[in-house]
């Protein structure tokens, strides 16, 4: 192999991996600080994609507004959908909390792809570009502005998230929640609004994923399918419920993609991905970086 | 009046003779006679388009009964549940097409081999728990739609596989008895199952694997077991279906077809055995007079999910079994009654 193709892969690879970064973060999130499984977090990746759509097409299609109005709606929904299923799920349950919410999770993902179904329909909604062009990066090979303006966004967004969960009270209190929620509940953290946040943010950074990724892939109903597996993916592979580890194993994700997709084709390079995720689970179930919240998944 | 006492004595005892003979091979009167009516369906109901629902709600009752034997007693959800049915149907539609074998072996075949992945699956699960069982499974499922999708040589792909009608009829009434057939050797297999020993051993793995561990019941053996049976159910009924529709593609293989399984058996109760069975006839007709409300159908159906996990996560077999048992104490109490007014 040509150093030149070895360039091309990584830095391709990269690129598909700083999204999955953000698409996988609030998975893992939600997982660490509520115990939820969720299903339909694929959902909110096209509602950010459909809101993105329809900004760009009526408003302006200025990529940072798309962002922070798909971002915006993205909270929204899943702050309603929080309050509206996981709370009352919360109070009524006795027990089997993590197999319940992966229903309601699949409930969920059956009404949003249904009801954007039937009111948007089935079409493809797409933008061809927010920018356009190429830029020649080392030896002349192409990449799309696009897709390296994607990946910038996706890493500011991961960066300001970050910096939240880390320097300010309330992340600090979303912190406090995943580590032991009895402790937070002792030093006077309202649980039922950080679980609330919480749920809203993860569904913030994913419907930003899918407002960066507009021009590669189009919205329509179902797009939130593979959002969601490589999701699963990135935080099987490192975790479940380590937020921190999910920016290595997003860009691993990446990486592995790129060389399947290289060497075996893209047909089986889903073949090869899904079967490293048997392996790892099989093999090292807590993930490649260990997760605190092993305990959780085995009840 | 000592006479009388006897005669009902006897009576009583003839009637439990039955009962016993039935708990046997794993039915109750009530069961029994409910399987008689359904047979009796076909008889009345002549027209072909219900008896085809009927027959689909027979089909994902049994598929939901051989589900909940995995996820009501030892509490593994086994999300990859429509890959293993998809295995049954490819295999058995692969057989007809090179080889030209019989539906009725290539059911058994499809079976055999689901069952053999199952007991796989069940083995490279043991040291997994719970969710992370799930979700193994789920991710398993999918491997298998991208094979099914890759090995075009074999499954055509995408494209999707013909399989030959079982009966050389329009008629649907000998699918129907099938279906009937597989059903009731399903439910009496799995009641019988889970009334024996290992039904005690799956319960007490659902509900702590470390405590039933310590007791002594060796987890290994019987989650291999209940896994390897549910996958080989999953894959009879799965080559029935591809017999029935007819066509095959990997899109059946898929998790949304694990969920319509899941969202039965869990609707109809877990642990329950006959909950799923119960629930695939309310909800298979109610979603097809849904009909003409298109996609609204299945936002109901979300709804349905959502408020039934919070409200009623046992589902509606304790409710059911509540109500008969009220019913039959009332005639109880009203043939006490006239027997002490007699008196």
């Amino acid at each position: 192999m040509e150093f030149l193709d070895l360039w091309d892969l990584i830095l391709s690879g990269v690129i598909r991996g700083g999204l999955y970064v953000l698409m996988a973060m609030g998975l893992s999130l939600v997982f660490g600080v509520m115990n939820i499984p969720n299903f339909a977090h694929g959902e909110f990746y096209m509602i950010g994609a459909y809101t993105a759509y329809f900004i760009a097409q009526y408003l302006v299609p200025d990529p940072f507004i798309c962002l922070l109005f798909a971002g915006l709606s993205g909270f929204v929904f899943g702050a309603v959908a929080e309050k509206l299923t996981f709370a009352p799920l919360r109070k009524y349950t006795k027990g089997n909390w993590i197999m319940n919410t992966f229903m309601v999770t699949a409930g969920i993902t059956f009404i949003l792809q249904n009801v954007v179904q039937a009111t948007i329909g089935v079409n493809y909604y797409g933008i061809n570009e927010y920018w356009g062009g190429t830029i020649n990066t080392l030896g002349g090979i192409g990449i799309s502005v696009d897709r390296l303006l994607a990946f910038a966004l996706a890493m500011l967004a991961v960066l300001v998230f970050w910096l939240f969960l880390t320097y300010t009270k309330t992340g600090n209190a979303i912190r406090a929640v995943s580590e032991s929620e009895i402790g937070a509940r002792l030093i006077g953290i309202n649980i039922s609004f950080i679980h609330t946040l919480t749920f809203a943010l993860s569904c913030m950074l994913v419907a930003m994923a899918g407002a960066v990724l507009l021009p590669i892939n189009p919205a329509y109903p179902t797009m939130g399918l593979q959002p969601l597996y490589k999701s699963w993916f990135v935080v099987i592979l490192v975790g479940m419920g380590n937020v921190s580890a999910t920016l290595a194993g997003g860009l691993i994700v990446g990486l592995i993609e790129a060389f399947s997709a290289y060497y075996l084709g893209t047909g089986w390079m889903d073949v090869a991905s899904l079967s490293v995720i048997c392996m790892i689970l099989i093999f090292k179930p807590s993930g490649i970086f260990g997760s605190e919240v092993r305990g959780v998944w085995e009840q | 009046m000592t006479e009388l006492t006897l005669n009902a004595q006897t009576k009583n005892s003839t009637a439990d003779i039955v009962k016993t003979g039935l708990s046997k091979v794993g039915l109750s009167p009530l069961s029994l006679s409910m399987f008689f009516l359904l047979a009796l369906v076909p008889l009345v109901l002549r027209d072909q388009y219900w008896l085809h629902m009927m027959t689909i709600c027979l089909m994902f009752g049994a598929l939901s009964i051989g589900f909940d034997l995995s996820a009501g007693f030892i509490n593994v959800a086994n999300w990859g549940y429509a890959a293993f049915m998809g295995v049954g149907a490819y295999t058995s539609a692969i057989l007809l097409e090179r080889f030209g074998i019989t539906p009725w072996i290539g059911m058994i075949a499809g079976g055999l081999l689901a069952g053999s992945l199952g007991f796989l699956t069940g083995i490279i699960t043991l040291r997994l728990r719970g969710m992370f069982t799930a979700i193994l499974t789920w991710f398993l499922g999918l491997t298998m739609v991208a094979l099914a999708t890759q090995l075009v040589d074999l499954t055509r792909g995408s494209m999707g596989m013909m399989a030959e009608e079982l009966f050389d009829t329009y008629v649907k009434d000998p699918y129907y008895y099938t279906i009937l057939g597989l059903c009731v050797l399903t439910f009496c297999l799995v009641t019988r199952m889970v009334n024996s020993k290992l039904g005690l051993a799956f319960r007490a793995i659902g509900q702590s694997q470390d405590a039933a561990e310590s007791l002594g019941v060796n987890p290994t053996y019987y989650r291999i077991i209940n896994f390897t049976t549910s996958c080989t159910i999953a894959g009879v009924i799965g080559g029935f279906y591809a017999h029935f529709m007819c066509i095959i593609t990997p899109e059946f293989l898929h998790t949304k077809h694990t969920i319509e399984i899941l969202f039965i058996a869990f609707i109809g109760g877990r642990g329950s055995v006959w909950g799923g069975l119960v629930c695939a006839f309310l909800i298979i007709p109610a979603l097809e007079f849904a009909r003409p409300i298109v996609e609204w159908r299945f936002v109901i159906y979300g709804v349905m999910m959502i408020v039934i996990m919070i409200f009623m996560p046992e589902g509606i077999a304790p409710h059911i079994t509540n109500a008969v048992n009220k019913i039959g104490q009332r005639i109880n109490g009203l043939i006490h009654g006239e027997a002490d007014q007699g008196r």
